[in-house]
């Protein structure tokens, strides 16, 4: 009988060790933990001070939650979570980042003269120089101080701007600045958490809020972060063996087709601030039946497609479907109109009459 | 009257006697045989199958089917992250099988239950011998694939998903790193696999019932409402393996990968050597 005591409490305390370390490892560390003590600041300080900061030396893992219950292109499934890039600086402006797409990797390098992209799907390498396009792009920020102003002005004009406490992201203590709608807005969203690192004051985690959710709808951040130059041979690439490489300057035809297409889409912003609505106008033959471009998959319905992911609708605007999700809704006639923005269905109807 | 003469200090076999021995058992029985030399032909397949491909435009591919093309040294890592999904798993469920319910089943369990050894040490003998052949198949199927990526497939070093190419040297150190992952990783199903095999004597049932765990909890994984679960489930960490092939390595999905393994190692050895404590025959 002593035996079977013994069995017993053999098999409780192994089963018992083992299901205790699954959950561990299963909860995000630091879940619990005080938030930290920093001094306070105010929200323009604050927003100063991250146009002020440049990127220092790290590395860290970059996460993605979607919750806003419709898949998105390109990224992690709806629901779904994980690590999407890797991220190092040295400080002086070189860096990588590593980005993951499905089983492929696509790793950018900035090497200090050169911008290399690798992608593994296809082995290619595309290669830009660095131009003028970064130099100007510093002239904008290089006043952070009425820069800082500038921006808080614009976004005060629409929400209301505080600094909600403290927390932590990946192990640093963050101060957490919240931008609000203003009560007169009609969004969807409730609020924009960004989470500043109070040492380096960098954004480390940006979370969407939506109206009636206490998780965030997405939320993009650091899992890691780890201040401190990286290896320095990381900030270099070599082209593999038997890669593809293409210069950069024939990729801008790209960019030419991408404003083309913009032209043609015929877009415009109706509204200002947060129930900011995006309308354009698609080829009603974009509607009908299409032939996939990728070989091995059947002709793509479209109006079958949008018929089981939104709802249909009629309104003075005719016929059409409305997509919506718990950050944003889109609306799309039957003639080939389409509206989106982070509103509800009204608003989306009032941008297509104010055309 | 007579004095009981203090007891004889007991003789006990010098474990390394007794972990050959097993091990030579082990080895010694055709399914065994068979088994490894089939997981040893894997990749030999695989990379017959991946040159007659190459030659012929472009194919499908995609992830790290696609850059195993003219790559050679990912070719062992890519066998074992496929073969770690069923096949290794097999071959770790049919292990434990034969190690304890086959034992039953042909009565010979009994005998080492009645023999003056710890039942303990007899769970650890038979545990060896599981561990051991596990490994074996895992290196052996790790050699294969590096002789037949290089002589197949060529290519001097590695080339990462991130695009950089690491020396020969370095592209064996990642396959060692996959090498003890996957073993690690198998050795946790066959932890549950012995677990089971304590409690029956049908071999058969350990099979199916290790396979059973590892397909539900396939579907379970995949379910987008159990989420929650994800991290909980043994094949979760079998997706780390592609962190391997990336540059530089990122060490913690691997680690995480390995302690969930070791957890299902405490449920399943405990499990076990609980049963084996009161077990009759």
């Amino acid at each position: 009988m002593n035996r079977k005591r013994t069995a017993i409490a053999v098999a409780a305390a192994g089963t018992v060790a083992g299901v205790t370390g699954l959950v561990l490892i299963a909860s995000p560390a630091g879940a619990n933990e005080a938030p930290p003590v920093l001094p306070p600041i105010s929200a323009q300080a604050l927003v100063q001070s991250v146009l002020d900061t440049k990127v220092p030396a790290m590395d860290g893992a970059v996460e993605l939650q979607n919750n806003i219950g419709l898949p998105v292109p390109g990224l992690p499934q709806s629901s779904g979570s994980g690590e999407i890039a890797h991220v190092y600086s040295d400080g002086q402006g070189r860096g990588r980042i590593a980005l993951k797409q499905g089983g492929a990797e696509r790793t950018i390098v900035q090497d200090g003269t050169t911008t290399w992209l690798w992608n593994s799907a296809d082995r290619s390498v595309v290669k830009y120089r660095n131009g003028d396009t970064a130099a100007k792009q510093h002239d904008q920020v290089s006043d952070p101080t009425t820069a800082a102003q500038t921006i808080v002005g614009k976004i005060q004009q629409d929400s209301v701007i505080t600094v909600d406490g403290t927390a932590r992201v990946a192990g640093r203590p963050v101060y957490q600045l919240v931008l609000t709608p203003k009560p007169t807005e009609r969004t969807l969203l409730r609020e924009v958490r960004v989470s500043v690192d109070a040492d380096t004051r960098l954004p480390v985690r940006v979370e969407v809020l939506a109206n009636g959710q206490s998780e965030p709808a997405l939320e993009v951040g650091f899992t890691t972060f780890n201040a401190g130059a990286p290896d320095p041979s990381l900030f270099t690439f070599t082209p593999p063996a038997g890669a593809k490489v293409t210069d950069g300057t024939s990729a801008v035809r790209d960019e030419k087709e991408r404003t083309d297409l913009f032209n043609a889409v015929n877009g415009k912003f109706v509204g200002e601030g947060w129930d900011t609505v995006f309308t354009g106008k698609v080829p009603a033959s974009l509607l009908s039946t299409q032939a996939s471009k990728d070989p091995n998959r059947g002709p793509v319905d479209v109006t079958g497609l949008l018929s089981r992911l939104g709802k249909p609708v009629t309104g003075p605007f005719g016929s059409g479907y409305v997509i919506s999700t718990k950050v944003g809704t889109a609306l799309i006639t039957t003639d080939g109109r389409v509206a989106v923005g982070a509103v509800p269905q009204q608003v989306l109807v009032e941008a297509l009459g104010a055309k | 009257m007579t004095t009981l003469a203090a007891p004889l200090p007991v003789r006990r076999a010098p474990m390394t006697r007794v972990l050959r021995s097993e091990l030579r058992m082990v080895l010694r029985r055709p399914r065994t045989l068979i088994g490894l030399g089939l997981l040893a032909l894997v990749p030999v397949v695989m990379g017959i199958g991946i040159s007659i491909a190459a030659s012929d435009s472009s194919s499908g591919a995609e992830g790290m089917a696609a850059l195993v093309v003219g790559n050679g040294m990912l070719l062992p890592i890519f066998a074992l992250s496929i073969a770690v999904v069923m096949l290794l798993p097999l071959t770790g469920a049919m292990l434990a099988a034969d190690a304890l319910a086959g034992e039953s089943a042909h009565g010979t369990l009994r005998g080492l239950l009645m023999a003056p050894v710890g039942r303990g040490r007899l769970l650890a003998v038979k545990a060896f011998g599981v561990a051991a052949v596990t490994l074996l198949a895992v290196v052996m199927m790790a050699i294969t694939g590096i002789i037949t990526g290089v002589a197949l497939l060529g290519g001097s070093g590695m080339l990462t998903a991130s695009g950089t190419t690491l020396s020969f040297v370095d592209a064996l150190g990642r396959v060692a790193v996959t090498v003890v992952f996957v073993a690690i990783q198998v050795w946790a199903v066959a932890a549950i696999a012995m677990a089971v095999s304590a409690y029956t004597e049908h071999p058969l049932i350990v099979v199916v019932v290790t396979l059973g765990v590892i397909i539900v909890s396939g579907v379970l994984s995949s379910i987008p409402a159990l989420d929650w679960l994800r991290p909980v489930l043994i094949v979760t960490s079998w997706d780390a393996i592609s962190e391997v092939i990336v540059d530089p390595l990122s060490w913690r999905p691997l680690v995480e990968g390995t302690l969930r393994a070791l957890c299902y190692l405490a449920i399943g050895g405990s499990i076990a050597f609980s049963r084996m404590l009161t077990r009759d025959g």
